[in-house]
């Protein structure tokens, strides 16, 4: 007896869900701290954050991030 | 001949209005109800936003969050001046993801807007929610009252 039409529907998007949930799990897991700067005409280069470059970026960022502070719960 | 003529007195009057005219991003004074409101919205439309401030075109603060406005200057301003010397080039957009934190600049129009946000926060609907925001904060039209167009779908 073939499946319900909206059971394949539902198996369906849980799988993409799955699929997505996982792509965010490994994202959090592997992703590393990057400076990407933006410049006109959709051309962008990355720094490293070892690079003269890249630390000040880094340092200049968590001055910022300092400034906004701890988001407020609720 | 006409047209030889009209062309040359259209150059020297083009010429002249692009001289005498205002760059209106750049020059036109912006209230701080309407910098308060650009900052309304992105802090409405960004969940993840921890903190964020406007810049005007001299880098003066026109709006932001907390109590240290001055510093959100100063540090905006040291982050651009860091990030356009990196390559001697003016940088557009600037995205930088830390462990504490992601922080976000962008320059449009003449302003610029400057965010934090938790980590991980997306990274394209923030630079575009600074984008859209900094574009209507610019344009001749926007008084503070009316809300830049809200990207949800539901209203």
């Amino acid at each position: 007896m073939p499946p319900k039409p909206h059971r394949v529907l539902l198996d369906r998007v849980s799988v993409y869900a799955d699929e997505a949930a996982a792509f965010m799990r490994r994202r959090r897991v592997s992703r590393r701290p990057f400076a990407r700067l933006y410049y006109p005409h959709g051309r962008s280069a990355d720094h490293a954050q070892d690079s003269r470059s890249g630390a000040e970026l880094f340092v200049a960022a968590g001055r910022l991030i300092e400034v906004a502070g701890k988001k407020e719960k609720g | 001949m006409t047209t030889v003529m009209i062309q040359e007195a259209r150059a020297r009057v083009t010429v002249g209005i692009f001289a005498h005219m205002p760059d209106a991003a750049a020059t036109a004074p912006l209230s701080g109800e309407s910098a308060d409101g650009a900052l309304a919205f992105l802090t409405e439309m960004s969940p993840d936003l921890r903190g964020a401030a406007i810049l005007g075109a001299e880098g003066e603060v026109l709006a932001a969050t907390g109590d240290e406005p001055g510093r959100w200057g100063e540090d905006a301003a040291a982050l651009f001046a860091v990030a356009d010397g990196a390559e001697g080039a003016p940088v557009e957009q600037v995205h930088i993801a830390t462990e504490q934190g992601e922080v976000f600049a962008v320059r449009n129009a003449g302003l610029a807007a400057v965010a934090v946000t938790d980590r991980f926060a997306l990274a394209s609907l923030m630079l575009f929610d600074m984008r859209s925001a900094l574009r209507r904060l610019a344009s001749p039209n926007f008084g503070g009252s009316e809300p830049p167009k809200s990207r949800k779908g539901g209203d």
